[in-house]
């Protein structure tokens, strides 16, 4: 009976909904993935760029990052992830009946929401931990193997990546599905929402995804690239050296504000 | 709700219309189709509609004049005051259509576009595509489908009509009907019955026409008692394309656009056609008919090219009749705008282009101009009194017939462009009529009808069902009895009649009807059972068959469609004129004769064994007289001169005496 | 199984026999079975000829006496849309499958098959009703004020025509929802003692809040399109953004691919998605 409420409930409000997922899939979350790619594409430059980088972001302070992701980025993606969910529980594809590329696409779309559902889920708690509280990191994240990334030595998140050769694909197959899934997610957003109509614009829109889908896709492959091959041992050692403002084994100021709970 | 109740049979143009109509008069209709009314025949229609326009009121052309070429395209056998009226209703229909959303093409300035079509010098068709019929159909589909929403229209799709309830004074009282998925019987009560089933051509086996357009419905009608006129006048179409399963219309606007029909000079010529040099073909309607061309009225097209292929050898192919339709000539941009939907049919069904190879076409049987009779209230100017519960009106008080299922628009020959508009205008006229009727005649009727006639009629039908259940299994297979019913029919009652190879059909026919009645089912079961409902259409078909054959043994001389060679009226063959002149006397003679013989309204009446009795109705030729149809036959002029002299002091008497 | 005599004939070799493998169903609720027919090979047939010809055989390819095929078909001529059914896994006419070109693809064997989308009647008969309810639900019609003589409609430009005419060529056969990975079958079984009525209506209250299909949203846009259909837009803009609109489109545009009119519903389904969010904006803040 809940269930056919919900259902209803989704049903009448479905349009709003829907063009929330499209946003929020948009905005907040595909927006904050490419900016979180530059990001991680900084460790191909060396550990210190990237670390460099983290400092500027957790250089807002604990609180003021929890006030914006939440908001900002946990939320939007759990509501576009549940809601996909939901949408992909309700179509039924048919790919081998009807192979044309745009339902190839939308097959696709779907298939890498769902990866991407399980890999950003797992990622976030892999690296993040989800919740900030000290019980939660320390009694359930870690030891369930989450909350790996310590934002003052960000070669903590190329060693847990390295951990496993499994770890390693995931993050190959999750990162790749997010791009595709974002990028075909553009195309798509400009017909639900009317900025390509006719065929021809489609084309081209579709042609322009591709274009951002290549340069997102070479962010993705830097990113991955680095973390997958940076030595974490030597990069250890460097960090020390290749950062003159920091004396070596000390802690850089804004990522010592950072670690504080 | 509403007072009255009508119940409509067939859901193409005329029943949509005139249960949209009815609606808007504050009736309740209930819609009886075999089919979702959406996918009635009328959305075959292809080529446009007729009226009088402001374009060609310019060029001369009048609501008489377009009165005049239906009559005179039908050759008379039409009472004139409902033609007449129907071309004075046109414009305003078309109004009405467009008002209606229908997506007629337009010219640059935003005005309804228009083509010519053949028997009229005007362009006087407008025209959505190349799919009229279909947008036409839709825009009333789309209004009934609101009065559905609104309550005033039930429809019982896939429901079948099986035939009237009339009670013992003989008054309709509603209708029988059957479920075609669940197969259940009913005897519905409705205050007056309209029957809109459209036209009967699958007793041809295969036509241009839609698989509904069996004529049971009409045939279930004419059995309980009505009259059917004019069976005999059963259009064929000059361009069809052949197939295995139907054959499929090529518009006449394929010539209207400047299509042209030839063929080799050289019989059976190998030759692909565009390396034919242009002194080798024979373009014969334009050399035969040079005032008209490619666009003579569709008898006479049909039979130069039936006569091109069989007598003449001609021929395109040897072991299938057929000529070139050639539209190579014309540039390609405005095929596609003008003509798309029809060319993509031929190339859908033939795989080929016909923008770059010229079609194959053959006559096939297409429109029957005759159907149940219905009657009408003349006024004084000639033209009918509107809301006179006599329009549309057959002979059974309460029945009432609309579309190309009534006999009262065409005559002998259909225009091209005229069926759609007799159609709507036919289903718009019926719905005031049948509400004077409603009012002056027996209030609540339905209510004091006792409900012992209805239960009676819907055993009678389930008797009849059951029989054809419980019949042996070792009868002839229906589907095969219809092929057989189709070729003797095609064969001697189209383009060409002679009365033994009638006579010889009959008693075929009649042994047909003898195995239709022991045919044996294959399925038994009571759902969705498509094999029963096809041997009972197959049964209702043999009494209008039968009709056909009798009307066309029975009329001896040629009209419109209908063309007997022995009695063809001969063409002027004297050079000298004194002689010419003779030959012209004689000839109009013998028309003057013929039309006092053979102008009269064939009308069947069925008795109890399902034979056709015949007899001869008075047509009101009251507007326009009778007069030689003459569409390029040899020495025309000099007939034509005759006439005129012999007409000028019939037209001086009445000049004095008016 | 080729006919040697056959095999010099343009585009190869003929089979000597044709197979055709039909999904039968004897009614709904009843378990559906696959019945093998064969008939021996002619040129130019299509899949309606095919099924008379089985009708008129009236036997299976193993020889035993069965009921012929139910199918639903009237015009053939691809302009009615009543004989829309899976062949070879596709969702199409019937009257335009010519048999020579399927068995080009496959000639083993043609199939047949009902509509998924749709509930079975019997066979290949299916039971569209949901397709004409959502017409009912869009107001797909023209509004006007009565069917007297008040003059000819608004005029309009050919470019006007030319998109109405194309959007207006739907024939309701439902290749368009068939295709659609967004659109789901609905089947409402009939209760016990419950009248055809009271079962229809409920039917068509559940089906009511399911996915319109691109068809309904193309003939949004015709109406809303049309000078005197414009003049209620908002209703069918409310409706399109109601429960079961536009936005259960997921883009796949299948629907485009096999739509028999070439409708350029994709096309459609974008403009209305412009127009929805402004009608959502306009919904919100009054304007």
């Amino acid at each position: 009976m809940l269930k056919a409420d919900l259902a209803s409930l989704f049903g009448r409000h479905e349009f709003f909904i829907r063009r929330l997922h499209s946003f929020t899939g948009l905005v907040p979350v595909g927006g904050f993935m490419v900016f979180h790619l530059a990001t991680n594409a900084s460790i191909a430059d060396g550990v210190e760029i990237f670390q460099y980088r983290v400092n500027v972001i957790h250089g807002l302070g604990p609180s003021t990052i929890m006030m914006l992701e939440w908001p900002f980025i946990f939320l939007p993606i759990l509501f576009h992830a549940i809601v996909g969910m939901m949408i992909v529980s309700r179509g039924k594809r048919n790919v081998t009946a009807y192979p044309y590329p745009e339902n190839i696409r939308y097959t696709l779309q779907r298939w890498t929401g769902v990866i991407a559902f399980f890999f950003i889920f797992w990622h976030v708690f892999h690296m993040h931990g989800w919740l900030k509280f000290e019980w939660w990191l320390d009694s359930v994240a870690k030891p369930l193997g989450g909350h790996r990334f310590d934002p003052a030595r960000v070669i903590t998140a190329a060693e847990a990546i390295q951990a496993s050769i499994w770890i390693r694909l995931f993050y190959i197959v999750g990162v790749l599905c997010c791009v595709y899934h974002f990028v075909n997610g553009i195309w798509t957003a400009g017909i639900t929402w009317g900025l390509w109509i006719s065929p021809r614009a489609q084309r081209t829109a579709s042609g322009l995804a591709l274009v951002v889908g290549l340069f997102l896709g070479g962010i993705s492959a830097a990113a991955l690239y680095g973390m997958n091959t940076i030595d974490t041992s030597e990069a250890q050692a460097g960090e020390t050296i290749s950062d003159p403002t920091a004396p070596p084994g000390k802690v850089p100021p804004e990522a010592s504000i950072a670690e504080r709970p | 709700m509403a007072s009255f109740r009508v119940i409509v049979v067939g859901g193409g143009l005329a029943g949509l219309s005139a249960t949209m109509k009815l609606a808007e008069l504050g009736a309740e209709v209930w819609l009886i189709s075999l089919t979702p009314v959406k996918r009635s025949h009328s959305c075959c229609a292809q080529g446009g509609i007729n009226s009088v326009n402001n374009l060609t009121r310019q060029l001369g052309d009048s609501e008489w004049s377009h009165f005049e070429d239906t009559v005179y395209g039908g050759d008379f056998l039409q009472h004139q005051p409902p033609v007449k009226e129907m071309a004075e209703w046109a414009p305003r229909i078309i109004d009405l259509m467009d008002r209606l959303g229908v997506t007629f093409n337009r010219t640059p300035e935003g005005f309804r576009d228009q083509r010519r079509f053949g028997g009229t010098l005007y362009p006087r068709t407008a025209f959505a595509g190349a799919t009229t019929g279909q947008q036409l159909l839709y825009a009333l589909d789309e209004q009934v489908r609101r009065w559905e929403v609104t309550g005033h229209v039930r429809k019982f799709e896939f429901w079948e009509y099986l035939g009237p309830v009339l009670d013992e004074n003989g008054v309709c009282r509603g209708c029988t009907v059957q479920d075609l998925v669940s197969m259940e019987i009913r005897a519905l009560p409705g205050d007056a019955l309209v029957i809109a089933s459209g036209g009967c051509g699958v007793i041809f086996g295969r036509s241009t026409m839609s698989m509904a357009c069996n004529g049971s419905a009409v045939s279930r009608t004419y059995q309980a008692g009505a009259r059917y006129g004019n069976p005999e006048f059963i259009q064929v179409h000059p361009t069809a394309i052949p197939g295995s399963d139907k054959l499929r219309l090529m518009s006449e606007s394929a010539r209207g656009e400047g299509g042209r029909v030839w063929v080799p000079r050289r019989p059976q010529d190998p030759r692909p056609p565009h390396q034919i040099p242009e002194k080798e073909r024979y373009y014969f309607l334009e050399e035969r008919y040079p005032k008209y061309g490619n666009l003579v009225p569709r008898d006479i097209a049909t039979r130069e090219i039936f006569k091109v292929c069989t007598q003449e050898g001609l021929s395109v192919e040897k072991d299938r009749q057929c000529v070139y339709l050639d539209l190579t000539h014309l540039p390609r941009d405005l095929l596609d705008r003008k003509l798309g939907g029809i060319l993509e049919i031929y190339e859908k069904f033939q795989g080929v282009d016909p923008r770059s190879v010229p079609m194959k076409i053959f006559p096939a049987v297409h429109y029957s101009m005759g159907g149940l009779w219905v009657d009408y209230e003349r006024t004084a100017a000639g033209g009918l009194r509107i809301g006179s519960p006599r329009n549309q009106h057959t002979n059974i008080t309460g029945i009432f017939a609309a579309g190309e299922c009534d006999y009262q628009y065409h005559g002998a020959n259909r225009l091209g462009a005229n069926s759609l508009l007799s159609c709507i205008f036919s289903g718009l006229i019926a719905a005031p009529g049948i509400l004077s009727y409603l009012k002056d005649g027996d209030q609540g009727a339905r209510d004091r009808s006792p409900s012992s006639l209805f239960k009676q009629a819907e055993r009678r039908q389930r008797e009849r069902l059951e029989e054809l259940l419980r019949r042996p299994q070792d009868g002839d297979n229906p589907y095969l009895i219809h092929q057989e019913l189709g070729r003797v029919m095609t064969a001697a009652a189209t383009v060409v009649r002679h009365n033994e190879e009638l006579d010889r059909a009959y008693e075929k026919v009649l042994e047909l009807e003898a195995r239709a009645k022991h045919c044996a089912l294959s399925d038994r079961g009571s759902w969705t059972n498509q094999n029963l409902v096809f041997a009972r259409a197959l049964e209702d078909m043999f009494p209008v068959a039968k009709a056909i054959l009798r009307g066309a043994r029975m009329r001896d001389e040629c009209r419109g469609a209908h063309y007997k060679p022995e009695f063809e009226m001969p063409p002027i063959t004297a050079k000298d004129p004194a002689e010419a002149r003779r030959q012209a006397e004689a000839w109009c003679d013998r028309f003057e004769a013929n039309t006092r013989r053979w102008l009269e309204s064939t009308i069947a009446t069925c008795d109890s064994g399902g034979e056709p009795a015949i007899h001869y109705e008075e047509v009101d030729t009251g507007l326009i007289p009778p007069r030689p149809r003459l569409y390029g036959l040899v020495g025309g002029q000099i007939i034509e001169q005759v006439w005129r002299e012999r007409q000028q002091p019939q037209v001086a008497a009445a000049a004095s005496s008016g | 199984m080729t006919d040697s005599s056959d095999s010099q004939r343009p585009g190869g070799p003929r089979p000597r026999q044709i197979n055709v493998r039909v999904r039968r169903q004897d009614g709904p609720a009843r378990r559906p079975y696959w019945e093998t027919f064969a008939l021996p090979y002619e040129p130019d047939l299509n899949v309606i000829s095919v099924l008379q010809k089985i009708a008129a055989l009236g036997r299976n390819a193993a020889g035993k006496s069965v009921p012929p095929v139910a199918w639903e078909c009237n015009c053939l001529e691809e302009i009615c849309g009543a004989c829309t059914m899976l062949i070879n896994g596709r969702v199409r006419q019937a009257c335009t499958a010519l048999v020579d070109r399927l068995l080009e693809q496959n000639p083993r064997e043609i199939r047949l098959e009902p509509m998924s989308k749709f509930p079975v009647v019997r066979d290949l008969v299916v039971d569209r009703t949901r397709i004409f309810a959502t017409l009912k639900k869009v107001s797909a019609w023209v509004p006007v004020d009565n069917y007297l003589d008040l003059g000819p409609g608004p005029r309009q430009s050919q470019e006007n025509q030319e998109i109405a005419y194309l959007l207006s060529k739907c024939m309701s056969c439902g290749c368009c929802m068939e295709a659609c990975p967004q659109f789901l079958k609905i089947e409402v079984r009939r209760l016990p003692g419950e009248s055809e009525d009271d079962y229809r209506r409920r039917e068509g209250e559940i089906t009511n809040h399911a996915f319109m299909g691109a068809a309904a949203v193309a003939q949004i846009d015709l109406f809303n399109s049309n000078p005197i259909g414009a003049m209620n837009a908002r209703e069918r803009l409310d409706v399109l953004i109601g429960e079961g609109g536009i936005q259960v489109c997921g883009n796949a545009q299948n629907c485009v691919k096999v739509c028999p009119k070439e409708i350029p519903l994709t096309t459609s389904i974008a403009r209305m998605g412009r127009a929805a969010t402004i009608h959502m904006f306009r919904r919100w803040f009054d304007l």
